[in-house]
């Protein structure tokens, strides 16, 4: 949990808290050797090559004058080749450096952060030898697979000092920060629910399946890491990663990450989380998929306001505020209400609480990488956002409603439940 | 025990095994046990059985755990139980397992060809029976199954295996994955009261 004074979340934003905010400590830098100077470019890593590192390329390579891009590491050298070979093209030279094994590149000393972007069973191993090396962090979402293990990334980054940023760019999104503030200043009255609806799993190829040979160009075996071990699959291994339980718990953190996100943000639940959980999923019975083909589920706060999360088949993820004036829909690409005064008066300026406004997650990352303060979307909220993933996904697996702790992080009476909080992880991978 | 082969009766009149009695006309056989079918799973193989054994293991009341565990039990020792079919025992007995189960498990957890498996129950099984077999497995494992073991003593919080660790930690014959672990176990053992 963050006591410090300069959390970035929820402060009051009056002018005498804004002048205190400025004047407040920051996140020490562990390394005071020069390397946060602001003339300095801030040297960067990516571990993990595949379609979310992609979309991390552009706006890296645009920034020569601050950035750097130094080395890309992936299990899969055709990946690593093609990543290298962008980063190359964009630098007009050959100096980008390659790796299988990210541990390889969390000891270079030139690097200052490293974007991982790997399967969700690698996030909290890689990002805590990266802190533990003296890197800060961008992880992208969900923070990570377990419960567990998003408290062990927490307590990594206050130890070694680091800043450590979770990938839910909604965060730095005018539109969704609006909403999140709106809300919060109980914009809508009295709020009634929050719905959040998500996209399908398993959706995109039959999950029918035998063992095959590895490709010759992949490390399986570091491909599978802490996960339990199987023969690989060519559809079970990129991107469809995500609907094989042991990696991942599909489109409930993949896309619940960043809707149950804004609900966790608009309800200041940040360095909290709900009371409750109860929900029903439909799990495949056979095949390799493993994750729920139809979410449903409900987590429910201490002032009894319910956050519900459902599978939707037609259409992107989205969230609705229902209050008792009337409600606001939010997505990536648009925003509606029930009344178009509603739209209007979420503009309007000095609300009593202002929640920080980043216009870049990005660069909100990299400003903080050289400030040492914390970012827009500090480990902590995300660990807290990526539990309430887990709790969903706990419910639905369990079938019964489950009774959750947030201040001590456990289920209230239910020892099965609490033993799917984290998971051994296979030799010689461990959160120890 | 499969309740369904084991209430099946045997038609009279005609010449087949009904499954029940509902299906007293079917020439189909018993069912099969699922209890027995999910120790032969194979990777990618029908997984019908084990999913009908995991819905057995998550319904079942709280109270009712320990004969699901003895259930598991039986599955564990299924002859011909296969590497996968281990693995998802393993994971059942993660959720239901207790110090029960750590006398079947204590020998897998010493033999590097099944010790993942055996660990990954394990580690989910408070109390100092599994945590004994986890210090006699010490001595039997090398290399990442013993980096990995280390590590389960870790996060299991046993700080009575301090002494080992501590020796492991220091022993140069060790390899540096295996130091390293027994260090790391160390340092979470350390913020733990004893």
């Amino acid at each position: 949990m963050n006591s410090s004074p300069f959390s970035r979340r929820d402060f009051l934003r009056t002018s005498a808290l804004a002048t205190a905010v400025v004047a407040a400590p920051l996140i020490l830098p562990s390394g005071l050797r020069g390397q946060n100077a602001p003339s300095k470019k801030i040297t960067v890593g990516m571990i993990g090559c595949g379609n979310i590192a992609d979309g991390h390329y552009g706006p890296l390579l645009g920034s020569p004058e601050s950035l750097r891009v130094l080395a890309v590491c992936d299990v899969d050298r055709d990946r690593v080749k093609a990543a290298a070979a962008r980063v190359n093209t964009a630098y007009e030279n050959t100096d980008c450096k390659t790796f299988g094994d990210f541990r390889e590149l969390n000891r270079r000393p030139d690097i200052d952060a490293v974007f991982i972007c790997t399967p969700d069973h690698w996030h909290a191993l890689i990002a805590i030898d990266a802190m533990r090396n003296g890197k800060d962090v961008y992880i992208e979402k969900p923070l990570t697979l377990t419960i567990a293990e998003g408290r062990a990334v927490v307590e990594a980054a206050r130890k070694y000092g680091r800043v450590a940023q979770h990938g839910t760019q909604h965060r730095s999104m005018k539109r969704f920060h609006d909403v999140a503030e709106f809300v919060r200043n109980n914009g809508l009255g009295k709020l009634d629910r929050i719905d959040c609806w998500i996209p399908p799993n398993n959706r995109f190829c039959d999950a029918t399946w035998k063992p095959e040979a590895a490709p010759a160009n992949l490390d399986w075996d570091l491909w599978l890491g802490p996960a339990p071990w199987r023969p690989y699959s060519s559809i079970g291994c990129h991107y469809n990663f995500r609907f094989i339980s042991e990696s991942a718990y599909g489109q409930v953190t993949n896309w619940g990450a960043h809707y149950l996100d804004i609900g966790q943000w608009a309800l200041g639940m940040d360095d909290s989380g709900p009371v409750s959980v109860e929900g029903k999923g439909e799990f495949p019975s056979s095949g390799l998929f493993t994750n729920a083909t139809n979410v449903n589920f409900t987590v429910r706060y201490a002032n009894g306001i319910p956050m519900h999360c459902r599978t939707r088949y037609e259409g992107g993820g989205t969230a609705r505020f229902v209050g008792e004036r009337g409600w606001l829909d939010i997505a990536r690409d648009k925003m509606s209400a029930s009344d178009p005064n509603l739209l209007r008066e979420m503009q309007a300026p000095n609300k009593p609480i202002q929640l920080e406004l980043s216009k870049n997650h990005q660069d909100n990352f990299f400003e903080c990488v050289r400030s040492r303060a914390r970012p827009i979307a500090d480990v902590e909220l995300g660990h807290r956002t990526t539990t309430v993933c887990n709790l969903g996904q706990i419910a639905m697996v369990l079938g019964r409603k489950l009774q959750w702790d947030p201040a001590k992080e456990e289920f209230v009476g239910d020892e099965v439940a609490n033993r799917l909080r984290t998971r051994a992880m296979r030799s010689p991978w461990s959160l120890a | 025990m499969n309740a369904e082969s084991s209430a099946a009766p045997a038609a009279k009149s005609k010449k087949v095994v009904s499954a029940n009695p509902a299906d007293r006309y079917s020439n189909a056989g018993p069912s099969p046990d699922p209890w027995a079918q999910c120790a032969l799973l194979e990777y990618g193989g029908d997984r019908s059985y084990a999913w009908t054994v995991r819905e057995r293991v998550i319904h079942t009341p709280a109270a009712e755990n320990g004969r699901t565990e003895d259930q598991l039990l039986k599955s564990l020792a299924t002859p011909g139980r296969t590497e996968a079919g281990l693995a998802f025992i393993c994971q059942m007995l993660a959720m239901v397992g207790s110090a029960k189960s750590v006398p079947a498990l204590a020998p897998l957890l010493a033999d590097p060809k099944t010790t993942e498996s055996a660990r990954y129950a394990l580690e989910r099984i408070a109390g100092p029976e599994a945590g004994a077999a986890f210090l006699a497995a010490l001595g039997k494992l090398n290399g990442n199954a013993k980096a990995g073991l280390i590590g389960s003593i870790g996060v299991r919080g046993d700080v009575s295996a301090k002494a080992a660790l501590a020796a492991i930690k220091d022993a140069s014959a060790e390899p540096a994955l295996v130091r390293e672990a027994a260090t790391r176990a160390l340092e979470r053992l350390a913020t733990l009261k004893a």
